[in-house]
């Protein structure tokens, strides 16, 4: 057997320091988010410093919108969406607070969360329903259960003085929820990166026949990824309760937008196989401090919810394939422009004489 | 262009050159006629059901009172039909619009009259279109996203500007007296709506942009290689939907006589459960104003019937959410079960 | 390397017994029967449509034949993907089974990542992946996304995939498609060296020439049924294409087409784009001009690009109207200056399956079908109707759904569609691919008809008799250029493989 020749295709251009920069920044989805933050770091620092050194506050802010992120983001790396995450949340805490004890209570918080991820696996893998409408469907019901099981009205907690420690700090000037908000983000990114499961659900998300061909079971990474999202916002639900010492249906929530908007400004691209949970940290950490600074400064909820609004916007408009389209629109637009009439002498074709 | 392995629909035999449609098992056939017509059979037993065995169904002012919730929801979801039919799942943003619809009409026109008051809400619902349906025909985002942040900005604008207090209309002016119109007992808000879904109806199914609209919904590529612009397509589906949105707020405005940025809370779930659980479906594409009426007829009586029967709020909505589920869940399934 | 032992020395790994493959009323796969053996390469032959796909889908588990069964060692399989994976048969498809946004290891290993325990361990990934490589000889970057790589890179970690889970059968569909003459040659050479060493490998493919320098059996589907297998030694490239066609090839020298190609009515000068470097070309009012190359040569890619379909990122493009030259800027311009594109996917981009074939038909002509923005449905129906019989659409209804009609069929509605629009200009990219030799034949008829009225012609396509039979003129593209330019009366197989492939690549035969 004589040895191969090889084929060489490693032509690596040179990758000087500089070069890498601008390398991470254009190429990795996280880079947008990176920009993001810092605009709206060094806007903090010239205009309210106090984000900074109010950091718990800030960071508090950030634990509550990122949470229910870094479950959404699981699910849209796979290539779906869940749009019931938000009453998921309010769903939970309203059955923990149903619960005699707060231990029990939490218990039936997560397994909320694991049935509704349940439910909305058996939409879309068994029935085969889009995911956008199945959780929207579901959306709808699981808030409604929600009303009809609080009689929409708050529930308070059986064991106040526990639900109140449970709001002040523990280690140093982080609260529990931040420290939860922390550990979540650890085990996400170590099953993103290390675990098969989780690194085969890019393959689910970023071309599914190709996962299917290669053996992945692709149904079941489904299912994992709907029971994680469920089971995570069902902990945010549970935090959230127990910080208010009390279930409340009734409050006002930004969930849905909040944690769409983390992750898109983080890089998890809609349409699958794209992204990180560190993105979406980085994409919390600039829309919560975003919404504290503004706070701080006075700004009204209202006037918030524009900017967030704002911000979702501009960063699902400026996601890669988008700015694509757009600018292939303006092409278009531009040559057709160009094309008046012209009575011009044609040129000889450039073809090798035959 | 790699060449792609074939696919199974291209192979051949020597016998007979055309398809026959498979033949669908029962189940089936069964399912698909349910996805097809199901809606028109389940809102007449349901009307008949009500007549029959709900108390005070039957009423001139419960039915008054049916016709008037279902109208700016229905004037809502004829609108939007026509972003569902063209693939792009919903226009979340119709909250928002139908709220600002009803506050500009009634706050503008308290201090500055009426004709202001409907162009400066025209041009409100021209923007909201344009915002919309340039990021999702220009820019080819999701539009559930899209209209998500757009909702928010809208709603926190308005929230904002009207510095979220309620304004009223003057006891006997333009706006009360209109809106208090009935031709028998079918208040004027029914009558807007069924002007509405003729005009929209017509649109969609005998105008050039209509057929546009479907055909970009059954496969916007090759809508694109047939020569259309198709951004400029979505784009119109989104300002038809602001504008009836803006009517269904001018109608909830003129009921009432009153206005507040609140005012059209779930509107958009209740337009999107007219649309789906009329038939037409979320992939685009396939559906009509017709069924859309028939959607919402159905919503309507059977919330109605829901509230008559002391069911609550929360209830209605998981009532709700569960039919829209297995509307589209019949539907998937019956693709699935005939395409074998 | 032809000219193996007997028969009988190698076992047989894999077989297929009397597979009959059914799609709706379609069978694609007619009671076919094939025996592979260790140490073989066995090529699978046939034109477009024969069933060569589905039968080697259903050998690696994708598909599920309706009759007869998958035997390895003499023991059938049962199960999908994942029972042939593990029974060792590994299936190479072209580019697209990658995953764009992992890296090259990543893709090599995907489905078989080691772990210990639920976690991935990563040495051992790149270790295996790299042996991979290193068994077919490549080397690249192990942690490079592959949406980074070239075409030809892409398909070779195809094969490190399948290479990597060590298995005892290698499918391999087309993979030379998007490969130079180069790299082709290097393919052919590791597959030989695999087999050496006990692989049984499966080769599908339309090229001739390196079926003829690599493979030692070859069977013969058409339409869907098993014409013969034989040894390589025994037959001949013209042997086996009139098995494959079933009638004697013979070239329609008869339809010398009176073609008197007036002015030049469409002008491509240094049309650039990805994959297309500064393309110049003229098609004539009545001329047909043929593009030939292979595979991702970029013909798609120029005809595109040359239109507005897809970017172009230079160049210019002239059409004459009415005397006058105009430049073509949007596609949408184009289409307005009266010129047809037929695209190559046509479920995809052609038609839109679940609309009437009279509204697929009325699409690009709605603005005649309609006054002040109403459209009227009896002329909508009188129109398309008159065009479905134009282009004899069987059964010629307009009211049934496009993705009811066969492929043929779905074929000449795109065809019909733009000829509502008498255009000046018709672009068709691959305009038979799958499409039955009776609707074939149709197709050519009606584009010869186009340019005898006058309309310019461009034809893409891979079928080289096709290519051969239309055109008046064939531009051969190679690597986004034009290589050479043949006449009708000078062009032949043999010239325009030459062209396309650039250097021989008939080496050893």
């Amino acid at each position: 057997m004589t040895t191969p020749q090889s084929l060489n295709f490693g032509d690596n251009p040179v990758r000087t320091k500089a070069n890498r920069l601008r390398r991470v920044l254009r190429r990795r989805p996280e880079g947008r988010a990176f920009a993001l933050l810092g605009v709206v770091a060094v806007a903090a620092l010239i205009f309210e410093p106090l984000v900074f050194t109010a950091y718990p506050v800030t960071l508090s802010r950030v634990a509550l919108v990122g949470l229910v992120a870094l479950g959404l983001t699981v699910v849209i790396l796979m290539g779906e969406l869940d749009l019931s995450v938000a009453s998921t949340v309010v769903l939970a805490g309203v059955v923990m607070a149903q619960m005699p004890n707060i231990p029990l209570g939490i218990l039936a918080a997560l397994a909320t969360g694991v049935v509704v991820g349940l439910v909305n696996a058996f939409f879309v893998v068994k029935v085969g329903i889009n995911s956008f409408i199945a959780t929207l469907g579901m959306l709808f019901v699981l808030k409604g259960l929600a009303v009809v099981i609080s009689s929409s009205k708050p529930i308070p907690l059986d064991n106040i003085t526990f639900a109140v420690k449970f709001g002040l700090p523990l280690v140093g000037a982080l609260t529990p929820r931040i420290l939860i908000f922390v550990v979540a983000f650890v085990l996400l990114h170590v099953f993103l990166t290390r675990v098969r499961a989780g690194r085969e659900a890019f393959a689910v998300g970023g071309n599914r026949q190709a996962a299917r061909d290669a053996g992945i079971p692709v149904n079941r990474r489904l299912v994992t990824g709907f029971v994680m999202c469920g089971v995570v916002a069902a902990g945010a639900g549970a935090i959230d309760t127990l910080e208010r010492t009390a279930a409340d249906p009734t409050a006002a929530s930004t969930v849905l937008l909040s944690s769409f908007a983390a992750a898109i400004i983080g890089g998890v691209a809609l349409t699958g196989g794209r992204g990180s949970v560190l993105g979406t940290l980085i994409g919390a950490l600039s829309l919560g401090t975003l919404e504290v600074a503004l706070t701080l400064t006075g700004v009204q909820v209202d006037i918030q919810q524009i900017f967030i609004g704002g911000v979702l916007l501009l960063a699902v408009m400026t996601d890669p394939a988008s700015l694509r389209a757009a600018s292939s629109s303006i092409r278009t637009f531009m040559q057709g422009l160009r094309a008046r009439s012209t009575d011009r002498e044609l040129t000889p074709p450039n073809t090798l004489p035959s | 262009m790699t060449r792609l392995a074939e696919s199974p629909g291209t192979a051949v035999s020597t016998a007979p050159a055309q398809t026959e449609p498979d033949q669908a098992s029962t189940a089936a056939r069964i399912l698909l006629w349910t996805a097809e017509r199901g809606i028109v059979v389940f809102t007449l037993l349901l009307v008949l059901a009500s007549v029959v065995f709900i108390d005070g169904f039957a009423s001139p002012v419960n039915i008054t009172d049916v016709f008037h919730r279902a109208a700016p929801i229905g004037i809502v979801a004829v609108g939007m039909t026509f972003v569902v039919i063209s693939g792009n799942y919903l226009d979340l943003s119709v909250v928002a619009q139908v709220a600002t619809g009803a506050v500009i009409l009634i706050g503008v026109s308290n201090s500055h009259g009426i004709p202001l008051a409907i162009l400066t809400a025209v041009v409100v619902a021209c923007l909201y279109g344009l915002v919309n349906g340039i990021a999702v025909g220009y820019f080819k985002a999701n539009a559930v996203i899209v209209t998500l942040a757009t909702t928010y900005v809208g709603l926190g604008l308005l929230r904002w500007l009207s510095g979220g207090s309620i304004y009223f209309g003057p006891k006997n002016g333009v706006i009360a007296n209109v809106g208090d119109i009935k031709l028998g007992p079918v208040p004027i808000s029914a009558i807007v709506l069924i002007v509405m879904a003729i005009i929209l109806g017509f649109v969609l199914s005998r105008t050039t942009f209509g057929f546009l609209v479907r055909a970009f919904g059954a496969n916007n590529e090759s809508t694109r290689l047939s020569g259309v612009n198709t951004p400029h397509v979505v784009l119109g589906a989104f300002l038809i939907t602001a504008l009836a949105a803006m009517v269904a707020g001018f109608v909830l405005a003129a009921f009432s006589n009153t206005a507040v940025s609140t005012m059209s809370d779930g509107y958009d779930f209740r337009a999107l459960a007219a649309i789906i659980l009329g038939g037409t479906s979320v992939f685009g594409g396939r559906g009509s104003v017709l069924r859309t009426v028939l959607g919402v007829v159905f919503v309507s009586v059977l919330t109605n019937v829901l509230v008559l029967s002391n069911i609550g709020y929360g209830w209605q909505q998981v009532a709700i959410g569960t039919l829209i589920v297995l509307a589209v869940s019949v539907d998937a399934l019956a693709r699935r079960m005939s395409k074998k | 390397m032809s000219g193996a032992p007997t028969a009988t020395a190698k076992p047989v790994v894999i077989e297929a017994e009397s597979i009959t493959k059914r799609f709706g009323g379609v069978v694609a796969v007619n009671d076919v029967s094939v025996a592979v053996r260790a140490g073989e390469i066995y090529a699978l032959v046939g034109e477009n449509g024969a069933g060569k796909s589905t039968l080697m889908r259903i050998l690696a588990g994708v598909l599920s034949p309706d009759e007869g069964t998958v035997k390895m060692d003499g023991r059938p399989i049962e199960g999908g993907t994942r029972a042939a994976l593990d029974a060792g048969i590994a299936l190479v498809h072209q580019e697209l089974s990658l995953v764009p946004e992992m890296t090259v290891a990543e893709n090599i290993m995907l489905g078989a990542f080691p772990t210990k325990g639920g976690v991935i361990t990563p040495q051992k990934l790149r270790e295996l992946a790299g042996e991979a490589l290193r068994e077919i000889g490549v080397t690249i970057d192990l942690n490079e996304p592959v949406s980074r790589l070239s075409v030809s890179l892409r398909q070779f970690i195809e094969i490190a995939r399948a290479v990597a889970r060590k298995p005892r059968v290698l499918i391999l569909d087309e993979p030379t498609a998007t490969l130079t003459p180069a790299e082709t040659d290097y393919l052919l050479q590791m597959l030989k060296r695999l087999a050496d060493g006990g692989l049984a490998i499966v080769y599908i493919s339309h090229r001739l020439p390196e079926i003829f320098a690599t493979c030692d059996r070859v069977t013969v589907l058409r339409d869907g049924r098993l014409i013969d297998t034989m040894d390589i030694s025994g037959t001949t490239p013209d042997a086996l294409v009139d098995k494959m066609v079933g009638r004697e090839l013979k070239r329609d020298l008869e339809i010398v087409r009176e073609s008197q190609p007036g002015e030049v009515v469409l002008s491509a000068r240094g049309v650039t784009a990805p994959k297309v470097e500064e393309i110049d070309l003229d098609v004539r009012a009545g001329e047909i001009v043929g593009l030939g190359g292979l595979v991702g040569a970029g013909r798609s890619e120029f005809v595109r690009a040359m239109l507005g379909v897809d970017v172009r990122t230079g160049g210019e493009v002239t059409v004459k109207v009415d005397g006058r030259l105009r430049r073509v800027g949007s596609y949408q311009s184009a289409v307005r200056q009266g010129i047809a594109f037929v695209p190559e996917e046509r479920r995809q981009d052609g038609l839109a399956l679940t609309m009437s074939v009279s509204d697929n038909i009325a699409l690009p002509n709605r603005r005649a079908l309609a006054t002040a923005g109403v459209i009227n449905p009896t002329k909508q129906a009188a129109f398309a109707k008159e065009l479905a019989d134009t282009v004899g659409l069987r059964p010629p209804n307009v009211k049934r759904d496009a993705g009811n009609y066969s492929g043929g069929n779905q074929q000449k509605i795109v065809i019909a569609k733009w000829l509502g629009r008498r255009p000046r200009v018709i672009v068709l990219d691959e305009p038979t691919r799958g499409v039955d030799v009776g609707a074939k034949a149709e197709i050519h008829r009606l584009v010869r008809e186009l340019a005898d009225q006058g309309t310019a012609v461009l034809v893409i396509s891979s079928d080289l008799p096709e290519l051969l039979d239309l055109s008046d003129t064939i531009h051969v593209i190679r690597d986004g250029r034009v290589a050479g330019t043949l006449a009708r009366d000078e062009a032949d197989e043999r010239s325009v493989m030459s062209l396309a492939a650039g250097e021989s690549m008939v080496a050893n035969s």
